[in-house]
């Protein structure tokens, strides 16, 4: 059973759980970053993170260091630490400033694997990764930007901590080598290359129908590199082999990560999380993990374009051919239990490479815990048609 | 009064600009090259049409189709082509027709479909042919096949 959180009436433009589960960091589409603490089954505001001017686009909550890292559209990053407060003695969530040196949002960020480095996904066309400086106490950055074109959308690290995956608005994913001298040992060779000074291009992907690429990961081992794109589409690479990509009938996915090294879950303007499964042979979609019996709305009928049969249409028909002037039943809540589009899906429990749980939070306001394992069938209907 | 003090196109210098040309893969035939095979394509089509054929006379004109800024008489051809197949076909064997095509024929038929119903003056006598493939090609490929068409940047 899905747990179902309603955090609140704004949409959820991020949210990143600390190590044991216990607090949760969102942006709820404002200026501050809200930390949430659980108690029993509700989540209960305990902090606010005010620093940032405008909207905070991403958050990423580090789960050994137990630092925070924020980016928001002001152009500016905060990494946050807890520390006593010299006045009161209590516990609290100090900034630290970021140096992006970039002249436009920043979209996205991600802690590296090792937790020394983060990198930060803009509109400026290139990628801030940041590291710490002890001589100076703050966070320094270098840029990748060749051969970006056009705004980072997602970033997603690789497993040996110097590899980047980003996914970028000029219709492309590319793996990065985000090697920085100072922190970073020599890598061992992988699949994609060895030898790789800062701002080496490791691999350039594209979906043949084109499309933003609005999500990017690496496999649990690395080897593998998936990106959903707007086309409609999910995209399996193998470097130097063969690249899958898989057309779905529905609306574009705009987030996705492994749950296992053969199990991709992507979610999107669905509405809900969709499994994917396969191999270097092929990949295919297997079900969704939202069965349709979750959620209150009423549910379309198989293949019928939904759209014409129910909400507003519908309404306005009936009042003029019938005159009926109520529709009865609720037509327009979705049958999903997300009412609008998913934007983040995130490991919940289990271990990388063995994901048992994912959460996801979208423009619904809506945080909800899935279990992986209980995969249903994706049936004639269209979600998201039947509005 | 001259107000455009600029003797220059400074545009084209702009390094950081977006060309549209980077966002897809160009077709790499020549316009007379595109429009001798869309010819070829045209004749075979009708010798099919005439064998009733339709599922094979769509796959004729939907694989490969010529697309980008260069080939527009080879486009215009194509679209012609495809418009006589799909008024010729009766309303009950829509469905099977679309059934038999492949993904990518079926996202190029939602193409040309658009480009049909953009088409001004001629839309207007053909919109309920156009529409009723629209339908159902909606209900077998779904709304993703339509967002394929929007996102996809080699224009038919």
């Amino acid at each position: 059973m899905p747990e179902i959180f309603n955090i609140s009436q704004t949409p959820i433009t991020a949210h990143a759980f600390n190590a044991d589960r216990s607090q949760l960091a969102v942006s709820l589409n404002s200026n501050d970053a809200q930390i949430l603490t659980r108690s029993g089954s509700e989540w209960a505001p305990s902090e606010m993170l005010t620093e940032h001017d405008k909207v905070i686009t991403s958050i990423d909550w580090a789960p050994n260091s137990n630092q925070i890292v924020t980016a928001s559209q002001d152009r500016n990053a905060y990494v946050w630490q807890q520390t006593p407060d010299p006045e009161t003695g209590k516990i609290v969530w100090k900034p630290t400033l970021v140096l992006l040196r970039i002249n436009r949002a920043a979209t996205h960020v991600r802690w590296s694997p090792k937790e020394d480095k983060f990198a930060v996904a803009s509109g400026a066309r290139a990628i801030a990764i940041c590291s710490f400086d002890p001589e100076n106490n703050w966070w320094v950055s270098k840029h990748l930007k060749k051969p970006i074109r056009s705004t980072v959308l997602a970033v997603d690290w690789h497993p040996n901590n110097v590899l980047l995956a980003a996914g970028s608005a000029d219709m492309k994913a590319r793996v990065f080598s985000a090697y920085v001298k100072e922190i970073d040992e020599r890598p061992a060779a992988t699949v994609w290359g060895s030898k790789l000074p800062f701002n080496t291009i490791c691999g350039e992907f594209a979906s043949a129908a084109g499309g933003w690429v609005h999500s990017v990961g690496f496999s649990p081992s690395g080897d593998v590199l998936a990106f959903a794109s707007h086309d409609s589409s999910i995209s399996i690479a193998y470097p130097g082999g063969a690249i899958h990509n898989i057309r779905m009938p529905t609306l574009p996915l705009v987030t996705l990560t492994w749950t296992s090294e053969d199990t991709i879950i992507a979610a999107g303007h669905d509405c809900q999380p969709i499994v994917f499964s396969g191999s270097d042979a092929g990949w295919q979609e297997v079900g969704t993990l939202d069965n349709g019996s979750y959620g209150s709305g009423s549910k379309a009928g198989p293949g019928s374009v939904g759209r014409l049969k129910t909400g507003a249409f519908a309404t306005f028909r009936d009042a003029d051919s019938r005159g009926q002037t109520s529709s009865g039943t609720t037509d327009s809540k979705l049958s999903t239990i997300h009412q609008n589009t998913i934007t983040s899906v995130r490991p919940y429990a289990g271990v990388p490479g063995q994901i048992t749980q994912v959460s996801t939070t979208g423009v619904d306001g809506t945080l909800v815990i899935w279990d992986t394992a209980s995969v249903s069938a994706l049936t004639g209907r269209m979600a998201a048609m039947s509005m | 009064m001259d107000v455009a003090f600029r003797k220059i196109d400074i545009d084209v210098y702009d390094e950081d600009a977006l060309q549209e040309s980077e966002l897809y893969d160009a077709d790499n035939r020549d316009p007379t090259q595109a429009l001798e095979e869309v010819r070829a394509r045209q004749v075979s089509v009708r010798s099919l049409l005439a064998k009733n054929d339709t599922a094979g006379a769509l796959t004729t004109i939907l694989d490969n189709p010529p697309y980008g800024p260069n080939v527009e008489d080879a486009k215009t051809i194509s679209l012609q082509t495809l418009l006589t197949i799909l008024n010729s076909t009766k309303s009950t064997e829509i469905p099977t027709a679309i059934n038999s095509l492949s993904i990518d024929s079926q996202d190029t038929l939602m193409k040309y479909l658009y480009k049909g119903m953009a088409m001004s003056g001629w839309a207007d006598s053909n919109a309920s042919v156009l529409l009723s493939w629209h339908e159902k090609l909606t209900e077998i490929a779904g709304t993703g096949c339509i967002v394929r068409t929007m996102t996809d940047r080699r224009t038919v």
